[in-house]
């Protein structure tokens, strides 16, 4: 798994491996196919001309986005139709929309807005440019990562392209600063205004009323590569893959056994068995570090497929799974999770700069096999800090402990009595995870 | 009947009841100044009055001082001995009587109903510009004390010398506990 | 579930809390403090008729305009 000492650290260039795939990661297998304007438009049609329903209205993108049941990818899985219906109703003649593309990817352990500026940044520009025409606006932003140097490259000389072949869209590009919650929608529009790219409340969703009290669709870029997708090969193009009742496919972040990260691209329905081969068997964290973690075996009898996770109990989130090695309690990745959330909180919302380490340091305590570590305490702090901050990452965090507590009773147990047994049988010291302050 | 106006007018009724206006104003305000200070929250659970009492008194003395506020304006512009127009309340140059120190009454009056308008308004302010005009009760307070010092008659003897020194004494230690408790505050968070 | 008796949602703006606690004075009824002197809301935020003048008066006296009384969910 990405060991734990790696756990908050963004991977490099060289430790993410992009595979080819059947829609988006298409010219993957054909290295720099996809930062190439005239290569791709013999894939995929010019947003000024259109796919085979033309240029899309509003009105008819919201039904196509509807029909195929387009969910964002950014981690909420926010109906897509529903936000760009409401920039639209929300517009006005001299309130005109904005269009953000989200690429700034905060979680560490996901790589597949990385994989689309690599592979295919045009097809990501094209999803965009099809709103922008869609909401009749011309401003579109770009927010990349600042620890991946390579996504504001590849956009910049995509953007370069595209001016190049006469697109007047105004494409404004900016970079985040580090951390994990820089990618929160309400952060970024934060960074596009010049303040700290830090979440602030949101009295209206942004859709409605964003940066400079404009309507902005803000949406992840993966989200906007499915849109491109879908403008380009229309409804019934857009089903051939997937499943009737989840279409299309989607990209997911595989955490190896060492320190890289796989990028796939897997149909709706496919079988996790087929995406994780054995590890599927294996007990693996889903969703990110704001996601849940699956039990052994849960995964094998599971497709790869929003509302199977669902009713599982599960979530898919932004496509992340990380599954740690046979040696490695998942208490004590917890906790390292945990204490990594805890440090990126943006310091601005009491119950989370307060609650997050308090709940990390009882997770690490338990983490510990220390006697001390108290399970109502846990809960009590998970409890306490849901619900009561500018953003999710309170919340996400409870989860993904939460998760674990149910998941792992029986380690959970074990540890409150002193024992780990996943050190015990890999006759490993028990983990140190949270002792360090960093 | 017009033999007593005048009387009054010109007697020293109305001195009296402006200077001792004055006097009054000078403490309550102290007061309103320093329960405005005092409002910050302690560590939780040390909490003597509570703060919305704290509050409410700050704004209810302050009612009460602007109302004799009134009073003292009136008096001093009614008052025929002398020579003060009814703008030299609201306006800092051109007073005819002790113009410098009447300016700073004038300068004082001017920042309090900025303050007054705000606070009257405040839900309809972003919170930092609220706070900002706030401020101005600081220097509104300071141009009472230079009023006081320099317009008024009593201020030769040693009791009003003696409210001045408790009034700017009580501000600054209100004060510096506040700036102290501040950071307290912020290295805690 | 719609109380037809909510005349008001109160909301905190986290990020502008400072943890005064004045709210918590005004309202206990629904408002108490956490550990580290943070409003906790009780029932989602939801005002009866009776605590609508008291939550305006907690919304006023906050110090750093930090609640906010929305208009009741349809």
């Amino acid at each position: 798994m990405v060991g734990m000492s790696h756990i908050g650290a963004i991977p490099s260039a060289d430790q993410v491996e992009i595979r080819a795939g059947a829609r988006l990661l298409a010219s993957a297998a054909y290295p720099g196919s996809g930062s190439e304007l005239a290569t791709h438009r013999r894939t995929w049609p010019d947003p000024r001309i259109g796919g085979p329903s033309g240029r899309l209205s509003a009105d008819v993108l919201v039904e196509q986005a509807r029909a195929i049941g387009l969910a964002g990818r950014g981690g909420a899985g926010f109906p897509f139709a529903t936000k760009l219906a409401a920039a639209a109703s929300s517009a006005r003649l001299l309130r005109r929309p904005v269009v953000v593309v989200n690429a700034a990817e905060g979680e560490p352990a996901s790589a597949k807005d990385f994989a689309l500026a690599l592979t295919a940044p045009h097809l990501v520009l094209d999803g965009a440019a099809v709103a922008a025409y869609a909401l009749r606006c011309t401003e579109i932003h770009i927010v990349m990562p600042r620890e991946r140097p390579a996504v504001r490259d590849a956009f910049e000389l995509a953007v370069a392209q595209r001016r190049e072949a006469g697109e007047r869209l105004s494409w404004q590009l900016t970079e985040t600063g580090p951390g994990f919650v820089a990618g929160q929608a309400r952060a970024v529009i934060e960074a596009l205004s010049g303040r700290p790219g830090l979440p602030v409340t949101a009295w209206q969703p942004e859709a409605m009323s964003g940066l400079k009290g404009r309507p902005t669709l803000l949406s992840n870029a993966e989200t906007w590569a499915q849109v491109g997708a879908l403008a380009g090969l229309g409804v019934d193009g857009y089903r051939q893959l997937g499943t009737p009742r989840e279409p299309g496919t989607t990209l997911l972040s595989l955490s190896a056994s060492d320190d890289r990260v796989e990028v796939v691209e897997v149909a709706y329905g496919t079988p996790w068995a087929d995406v994780l081969g054995g590890d599927a068997r294996r007990p693996a964290l889903v969703g990110g570090y704001h996601g849940t973690w699956a039990a052994a075996g849960a995964l094998s009898s599971l497709a790869v497929s929003r509302a199977d996770m669902r009713d599982a109990g599960l979530t898919l989130g932004a496509g992340v799974v990380v599954v740690p090695a046979p040696d490695e309690c998942p208490v004590a990745v917890t906790a390292a999770v945990t204490a990594y959330l805890a440090g990126e909180s943006a310091g601005r919302c009491g119950p989370c700069f307060n609650g997050l380490p308090a709940l990390a340091a009882e997770v690490g305590a338990l983490a510990r096999c220390n006697t001390g570590a108290s399970y109502s305490r846990i809960a009590e702090l998970a409890g306490i800090v849901t619900g009561r901050g500018a953003c999710a990452h309170p919340d996400g965090t409870a989860r993904l402990v939460r998760s674990m507590v149910t998941v792992f009773d029986d380690e959970v147990a074990a540890h409150l009595g002193g024992v780990c047994r996943v050190a015990e049988s890999s006759s490993r010291p028990p983990s140190t995870a949270g002792a360090r302050d960093d | 009947m017009d033999g007593l106006g005048e009387r009054v007018l010109s007697g020293p009724a109305l001195w009296y009841l402006n200077r001792g206006t004055g006097v009054v104003l000078l403490v309550l305000y102290t007061l309103v100044v320093v329960l405005g200070i005092a409002g910050v929250a302690r560590r939780p659970g040390v909490r003597r009055l509570p703060q919305f009492a704290v509050q409410g008194l700050h704004r209810s003395l302050a009612g009460l001082a602007t109302g004799l506020l009134l009073a003292h304006i009136v008096t001093a512009v009614v008052d025929t001995y002398v020579d003060i127009r009814w703008w030299d309340a609201l306006v800092p140059f051109g007073g005819l009587y002790r113009p410098l120190y009447l300016a700073a009454g004038a300068l004082a009056v001017d920042l309090l109903i900025a303050v007054i308008l705000t606070s009257l308004a405040k839900r309809r302010l972003s919170d930092r510009a609220w706070r900002l005009v706030h401020l101005a009760a600081y220097p509104s307070w300071a141009a009472s004390l230079v009023h006081t010092v320099g317009i008024g008659t009593d201020v030769t003897t040693p009791w009003l010398r003696w409210i001045l020194v408790g009034c700017v004494a009580t501000v600054a230690a209100a004060t510096v506990a506040r700036l102290v408790r501040g950071r307290v505050v912020a290295e805690q968070a | 579930m719609t109380d037809s008796n909510e005349v008001g949602v109160l909301r905190v703006d986290w990020p502008a809390c400072m943890g005064r606690g004045v709210c918590a004075e005004v309202l206990p009824e629904i408002i108490t403090l956490d550990e580290w002197g943070y409003p906790v809301i009780a029932g989602g935020g939801a005002v009866s008729a009776e605590l609508r003048d008291l939550a305006r008066e907690a919304v006023t006296s906050c110090p750093h305009a930090a609640l906010k009384l929305l208009p009741p969910r349809r």
